[in-house]
């Protein structure tokens, strides 16, 4: 056997997209605003995920206006509608509906007001990037001049939108129930190479392919999937909280530790649109479901290079070394008794 | 206290201005010169959140002295480029999306900023190297070594400018790589992190925890940390005025403990003083008696009879069981002709999210209490903060601050209660940072799980029956382990079509560091195990990985473990993309990692070694073989 073996693992996963066995909903308030610009209010954005750029690029499409004219992101109790909590994959796919909807509702106005002056019908209104035209007629102007018109007609160009998610609660005995409307899948390959004198495990590739149901973001989607990865290859790996009688052994960066950036694999993200057909954006939703196929497709690889299985998370080297021993003494039990 | 007066240069402009003699050039930095770009995230050296440049050398600014800057010249994030512009490099974050949470990214671009002036030619290992010291939880890195190495080429000249630009408007705005809109304001260091927060008269809290894991609090004596000058008000269990909980299901978590800890770090009173120093000063003053109680460490020890109980609603110490019934597992292993039984583990993991906890609350000029801070949940926390001091709902307010990395771990309401109150008690405003070591010691871990698996399967691999349980330490409180469990037992067995499932999964009271949210919910850990299991399986059966769950893999209209009915399926697609695109070379599943034909093609980085990887252009390649 060569010092550094090479293996590969692969393992699929399943996720559910928001709130878990229950009802999820989300509020949003739009306005077409002076200059052509947008506001959008709604209780929670960002964490670090990118969502408030989704939100600025849904509000934009539905809108016509350009991303960068949207303003977003007073997360308030007092000042916002109720849009719940940042987490559960929940938010392209509960926020950014209710904000589609808003804008949708405040197109709705707007668009009678530019039809009525236009003596066009509303529904031939198109609007993209900052302009807005009827279809089949010569006749188009900037938002800014829409939103000014619209105005001066004495209508402020508002929204709102509610987006609800229909889970349902599981039976206290046998379990059974709807608990999500919209499901994602995904599939991780891992390539690892195993040092057998050390223990060490690098994982030098990662294939991920996941469905996001649409991709909003394409760069977003793999920041996430790349994030998810990482962290499930700390997990596998070596991040371990470890506490002795109830005090933690692994109080800082120096005894818990994290992947940093020689760590970490080539990620090849491949972005599968299979779209909701429940919701106005058909995306779905990827933050979660990104981590949960990483450990296991690399203990399989880990096995697949030493024949060594690991069952019990973090492989470190010295899990790795003692499931070597243990497969060499195994080996030679069966040597022996084939003799 | 004594202090120095220090003389420097910082960003180009003089600075002439005492630093107390404890102070770090991090604090100098960020508390005296408001140059919160700069940012601690473990007060050790370790993430590089406060990298700075002293006299043109990248140094971790948490480890050094004030005084040892004295007459040096710093450059900090906010000096890299003029006032509204970018670098060339913070550009290039900005267009390949580096910036995530953002938090540790002023120290990224620092130290990328810093591996460019050393070398502008870096290659991926060398640039990969010299970000070695500094963290990134969100990204995965690789978005930044791709921004590291685009503004490489764009400075020599490799590529144009406008490869930095945006990617227009298309024919759409969905499915466009629109740059990040917050990306310029983290970049640069601009944005505020509630920890970067100051308001007029602000009064700083520090906590007193828990050094023992299960006791009673025989009695608490603030007197003396009261009467301190400096100390506004000292808070415990006593000043809450309303239903005393919190948690995402179960509200079994005081704000402070309540006659009684639970867990090592477990916050026991707090002090809102005129400054950090004095406030850590009056914790010392703070007398606890303690009587100790039985303790209990392990889940399935805290499931036995006779374990010590922690919560008085909760006898056999369950948070939560969720059962799952489907078919007959019975008739389904009598059918089986291959049954394998295996167990699992998996560890509490910790979040290290790179922005420690951090809040600010005040009581407005309407007398709405209102708490700023980085919470994943404001709505659900002003429910309950509203009935924890009993005010009306609209007379509490949440403002979510921007929120440096959460994964799940700044849901639960661990701290905003006590500025809340402290808030209230001393009428001022109150700032609470947590040091990375509180952070870790008193905010929830991933759940730990241990894993009984039984599989039935037919020759062809079929799968003909699942026996799953799982016990889960939640730790000291609720927060979210009902939840975990729930989901963990919905998604356990896996996208795969089985007749007869039986799914338990158990969460447990025990007197360790609480388990809560984190990012999968309980899936990762359930799926590990059908994961590794599966390929077990595989293995006797003389199948491929991807065959065995092609055979079982849940198909559009298939009925779930929990019996809904499902629309569309994209599994098999996925399966598909990654087999493809991977390059998988089909066979058993059975350490054929020395035989098999698809290792080291494209995808793959390089294997690290031991040694430099920087070098310099006349460097022979030395690479080592693999043997």
């Amino acid at each position: 056997m060569s010092r550094k073996c090479r293996g590969r693992g692969m393992a699929a996963s399943w996720y559910g997209i928001a709130r878990t066995a229950t009802i999820d909903r989300a509020g949003a308030w739009a306005e077409l605003d002076d200059g052509g610009t947008a506001k959008i209010v709604t209780g929670v954005t960002e964490i670090g995920e990118g969502i408030l750029t989704v939100l600025a690029q849904i509000a934009a499409e539905e809108l016509g206006v350009r991303p960068e004219d949207v303003t977003i992101g007073d997360n308030d109790t007092a000042r916002s509608p109720e849009a719940a909590h940042a987490g559960a994959t929940r938010q392209t796919y509960m926020i950014g509906n209710s904000v589609a909807l808003a804008c949708r509702d405040a197109r709705v106005r707007l668009d009678a007001e530019i039809a009525d002056h236009w003596g066009v019908d509303s529904g031939s209104l198109k609007a993209f990037d900052g302009e807005i035209w009827a279809e089949e007629t010569n006749l188009k102007m900037t938002m800014e001049e829409a939103v000014d018109i619209c105005k001066k007609r004495g209508v402020v160009p508002v929204g709102s939108g509610s987006f609800t998610a229909h889970g349902t609660g599981l039976d206290p005995e046998d379990g059974s129930g709807s608990p999500w409307q919209a499901y994602v899948f995904g599939c991780q390959v891992a390539e690892v190479e195993v040092d057998i004198v050390t223990g060490e495990v690098q994982v030098l590739g990662i294939w991920a392919a996941h469905d996001v149901g649409r991709a909003i973001n394409p760069r977003g989607v793999e920041g996430q999937i790349e994030g998810g990865v990482v962290q499930g290859l700390g997990q596998a790996l070596m991040e371990d909280y470890k506490l002795e009688d109830g005090h933690t052994t692994t109080h800082g960066f120096a005894k818990y530790i994290l992947p940093t950036s020689l760590d970490v694999p080539q990620i090849n993200s491949i972005l599968i649109e299979d779209p909701d057909p429940l919701s106005p954006l058909g995306a779905k939703g990827i933050g979660e479901p990104a981590l949960v196929p990483t450990a296991p497709a690399i203990m399989n690889a880990i096995y697949d290079a030493i024949g060594v299985r690991i069952t019990s998370l973090p492989a470190t080297p010295e899990k790795i070394l003692a499931g070597l021993v243990a497969k060499r003494e195994q080996e030679g039990t069966r040597h022996h008794a084939a003799e | 206290m004594s202090s120095l007066d220090m003389e420097l240069t910082v960003n180009g402009r003089a600075v002439k201005r005492p630093a107390k003699a404890r102070m770090r050039l991090l604090d100098f930095l960020r508390d005296e010169l408001n140059l919160t770009g700069t940012k601690e995230g473990c007060g050790a050296g370790e993430c590089g959140t406060c990298s700075v440049f002293v006299d043109g050398k990248l140094v971790k600014s948490c480890l050094m002295p004030a005084a040892k800057a004295n007459g040096a010249t710093i450059e900090t994030v906010e000096g890299l480029a003029k006032r509204g512009g970018l670098t060339y490099l913070q550009q290039a974050f900005h267009k390949t999306g580096a910036s995530q949470c953002g938090y540790c990214i002023p120290g990224m671009v620092m130290a990328a900023t810093g591996a460019l002036r050393e070398n502008p030619h870096a290659g991926l290992d060398e640039i990969k190297e010299r970000l070695g010291g500094n963290i990134c939880r969100c990204t995965g890195y690789s978005k930044i070594f791709e921004a590291v190495e685009l503004a490489r080429d764009v400075m020599n000249g490799a590529l144009p400018v406008t490869a930095l630009d945006g990617p227009g408007a298309g024919a759409s705005y969905i499915g466009n790589n629109v740059r990040r809109l917050d990306a310029p304001s983290k970049v640069t260091g601009a944005l505020k992190y509630a920890g970067d927060m100051v308001m007029p008269g602000m009064l700083h809290m520090q906590v007193l925890r828990s050094p023992v894991a299960h006791a009673l609090i025989k009695s608490i004596d603030i007197s003396e940390a009261e009467a301190m000058p400096g100390v506004e008000c000292v808070i415990t269990a006593d000043d809450v005025p309303g239903e005393d909980g919190f948690g995402v299901f179960v509200h079994d978590q005081p704000i402070m403990a309540r006659g009684r800890v639970r867990y090592v770090g477990e916050a026991i009173a707090a002090v809102a003083a005129v400054d950090v120093e004095t406030a850590m000063a009056a914790l010392g003053k703070i007398k606890v008696e303690y009587e100790n109680l039985p303790a209990v460490f392990d889940a399935e020890a805290a499931m036995a009879s006779g374990a010590p109980v922690l919560h008085d609603y909760a006898p056999d110490n369950i948070v939560k069981h969720i059962p799952i019934r489907k078919g007959d597992v019975e008739a389904g292993f009598a059918d089986a002709e291959l049954v394998v039984e295996q167990s699992y583990e998996t560890q509490p993991v910790e979040h290290a999210y790179l922005e420690p906890e951090a809040g600010l609350a005040y009581v407005d000029h309407d007398g709405v209490v209102t708490v700023i801070s980085p919470s994943q949940n404001i709505t659900h926390h002003r429910h309950m903060l509203a009935k924890i001091i009993d005010r009306p709902i609209n007379k509490v307010r949440f403002i979510m601050s921007p929120v440096g990395g959460g994964f799940g771990g700044k849901e639960d309401m661990i701290y905003q209660g006590m500025l809340a109150l402290a808030a209230m008690k001393s009428g001022l405003p109150v700032r609470l940072v947590f040091t990375r070591e509180e952070s870790i010691i008193s905010t929830a871990k991933r759940h730990p799980a241990r894993i009984t698996y039984k599989m039935g399967l037919k020759n062809d691999g079929r799968i003909t029956a699942v026996e799953f349980r799982m016990i889960s330490d939640g730790g000291a409180y609720g927060l979210s382990t009902e939840g975990v469990m729930r989901k963990a037992a919905i998604l356990s067995c896996g996208p795969y079509d089985i007749a007869n499932v039986k799914i338990d999964t158990h969460g447990v009271y025990t007197n360790n560091t609480p388990s809560g949210a984190f990012r999968t919910f309980g899936a990762m850990q359930a799926q590990f195990a059908t994961e590794s299991h599966l390929d077990i399986c595989a293995g006797k059966l003389g199948l491929d990985p991807f065959e065995i769950r092609r055979v079982n893999m849940m198909r559009s209209g298939a009925s779930t473990h929990t019996k809904q009915k499902l629309g569309s399926v994209s599994l098999g697609l996925a399966l598909e993309a990654a087999e493809k695109a991977s390059g998988w070379e089909s066979g058993p599943s059975v350490a054929r990692g020395g035989v098999r034909g698809d290792l080291g093609r494209a995808g793959n980085r390089e294997p690290c070694t031991l040694g430099a990887r920087i070098r310099t252009s006349h460097d022979v390649d030395t690479k080592e073989d693999i043997a």
